[in-house]
């Protein structure tokens, strides 16, 4: 028992850092290496004392230069140590080995490194990556689904209500007006009678990228229904948006079902003080369903003391 | 369009100073508007100048921030937009750090009624290396693998690029103030923002400035040598090029005599 206590006692009074399994060097003020163990002999295949004198510059990628000398010196002034960081280090062959670095300074300005390799855990950190970005581009890819028209590719009716309603608060806030617009193609039912639905769903298509590129960016365009489209535009009056409409009317007449030209009826509606979207909507509807009524390709503004015809056009 | 007001507190906007000629102050990758506060005192003696962070710097509002608009430096470019348009800013005078000499000079050529001077301190318009016309400093791999070591570091970005942007040199309190509070980014921000930066290539824009323009570069600079200063002076028409004797690449906050008094010879001239 006495012998076993003492063979570990003099196997212990010459272990050495050069003993340990990683790797160890300390530095100077200048970031020079002032010692390293024979880690980076053994492991690292550096020539042994190749390293002593020389800038710690010389062991680590350019990358990870910037990243010690723009982070772990600057933690080192405040905390006076650094744990856990991942560099990437060269070994004297010229690979780069991934390493995990615990490094500390004493007030004379020597800095002490220790640190492990870590090219199995850099695997895991790369997998972890990869599996973010991943589930990022899933997320992404699942809000614009879930967010779209998948036929016009414009903004579906759900997405449109909710930014509808933080457009509508957003003008109360700042004291600005909003159009809401609702556009219904006139007997559309017709088109997908007489040309067949390829048809009638080519030209919803074809209004939605005219509608997309005749708004503003700010604005939200978006398939309300089957052949109803909602537009919203921020910070409009109503002689802009009665403008707008006209317009509209002449771009609508522009796209062919089979032969003819298709029209539309137009409700359109300006935000007050106090509007939200659900009475924004139900006044925009009333016009429209006005517009409809009086023998449609027409626009309907709806007024607070009635609804009348704005559009002079046939 | 952004309200006007919205865009002001977006990008966290403040104007000081007084005098007839305003200068917009536009602060680099890794920082704030507060990066400029060592000149901001002599300046705004004679000068009204305007302030701000981007979106997703110091204190700016997070919740504005979208990936795709700020996937590019023109994303940032439209913030100095829609602050020129909301403050009505014409014929002002930029000075940008870093890359936002890059920012300001898009929005410049994007709407060329918004400057009538260019000041770029320590820019680079490619960190980027196409030997041998153009050295840029890095090879495609050192980038790609910094923007790596950002994801695999879960680290304060806070201090982020603190000593490189003073220089080894310069005094440890400089770079020990910058590193602990002097600036803030939101990490998911400054991915984005790096990536931006060190990976574009915006040699081609410099033609197009018609600005007069005053380049400071720094003798010793790890992340825009003086020929990147060079280069640019050579590609911008009508420009000065002030090689300054000192370490880092914050000359604004390392030598701010220095930079305010060349920058009051320039604009008196």
């Amino acid at each position: 028992m006495k012998d076993k206590q003492t063979t570990l006692d003099s196997a212990i009074s010459t272990y050495t850092l050069n003993n340990l399994p990683n790797g160890v060097f300390i530095t100077d003020v200048s970031k020079d290496i002032v010692y390293c163990n024979d880690y980076f002999s053994t492991e690292l295949e550096w020539e042994p004392d190749a390293l002593i004198g020389k800038s710690a510059d010389i062991i680590f990628t350019l990358a990870s230069k910037v990243f010690y000398q723009t982070y772990l010196i600057p933690t080192l002034l405040h905390e006076k140590i650094c744990e856990e960081m991942q560099l990437t280090m060269i070994n004297g062959k010229g690979i780069r080995i991934p390493i995990t670095v615990n490094v500390k300074s004493d007030n004379a300005g020597l800095i002490y490194w220790s640190f492990f390799n870590a090219t199995k855990r850099d695997k895991l950190y790369e997998e972890l990556i990869q599996a973010r970005e991943t589930l990022e581009q899933q997320a992404e890819q699942l809000k614009l689904l879930a967010s779209t028209d998948e036929l016009t590719t414009l903004l579906n009716r759900r997405e449109m209500k909710y930014r509808s309603t933080l457009a509508i608060e957003l003008a109360v806030r700042s004291h600005h007006s909003v159009a809401l617009i609702q556009l219904d193609i006139d007997h559309f039912k017709k088109v997908n009678d007489v040309y067949g639905h390829p048809e009638g769903d080519r030209v919803l298509k074809e209004l939605g990228i005219r509608l997309k590129e005749f708004s503003r960016k700010t604005d939200l365009v978006s398939r309300f229904g089957g052949e109803e489209f909602l537009i919203l535009l921020n910070d409009t009056n109503q002689q802009d948006a009665i403008l707008f409409c006209q317009r509209l009317h002449q771009l609508i007449g522009e796209v062919k079902a089979g032969e003819n030209y298709i029209k539309a009826s137009i409700g359109l509606t300006i935000s007050t003080p106090d509007s939200i979207f659900k009475t924004l909507y139900a006044e925009v509807d009333a016009a429209l369903y006005k517009a409809k009524e009086s023998g449609r390709n027409k626009t309907e503004l709806y007024n607070r003391t009635g609804i009348k015809n704005i559009n002079s056009m046939p | 369009m952004p309200i006007s007001n919205d865009v002001l507190t977006r990008n966290n906007v403040k104007v000081i100073g007084t005098g007839s000629k305003t200068l917009m102050l536009a602060h680099g990758f890794g920082c704030d508007q507060n990066m400029w506060r060592f000149i901001t005192p002599v300046l705004e003696k004679k000068f009204k100048i305007v302030l701000f962070d981007y979106v997703g710097s110091g204190s700016s509002d997070l919740s504005q921030y979208d990936k795709e608009r700020y996937s590019g430096l023109e994303g940032y470019a439209k913030d100095i937009i829609e602050i020129g348009e909301a403050l009505q800013l014409s014929g002002a005078i930029f000075i940008g750090h870093s890359v936002s000499s890059i920012i300001g000079t898009l929005a410049s050529i994007e709407v060329p009624t918004l400057f009538s001077k260019m000041i770029m301190i320590c820019p680079s318009p490619c960190f980027l290396n196409f030997p041998p016309d153009y050295l840029g400093g890095f090879e495609k791999q050192d980038l790609l693998e910094l923007l790596n070591l950002m994801d695999k570091n879960y680290i304060g970005w806070a201090n982020y690029l603190a000593p490189l942007v003073m220089g080894d040199n310069n005094p440890s309190e400089l770079t020990g103030e910058l590193s602990s509070s002097f600036c803030s980014t939101d990490p998911v921000v400054a991915k984005g923002f790096a990536k931006a930066t060190f990976l574009s290539d915006y040699r081609h824009i410099l033609k197009d400035i018609k600005q007069p323009t005053l380049i400071f570069q720094s003798k010793n600079d790890s992340l825009a040598s003086p020929e990147i200063g060079r280069f640019i002076n050579e590609n911008i028409t009508g420009s000065e090029l002030e090689v300054v004797e000192a370490d880092g690449h914050c000359l604004h906050m390392t030598h701010p005599e220095q930079i305010t008094n060349s920058i009051f010879e320039y604009l008196n001239k």
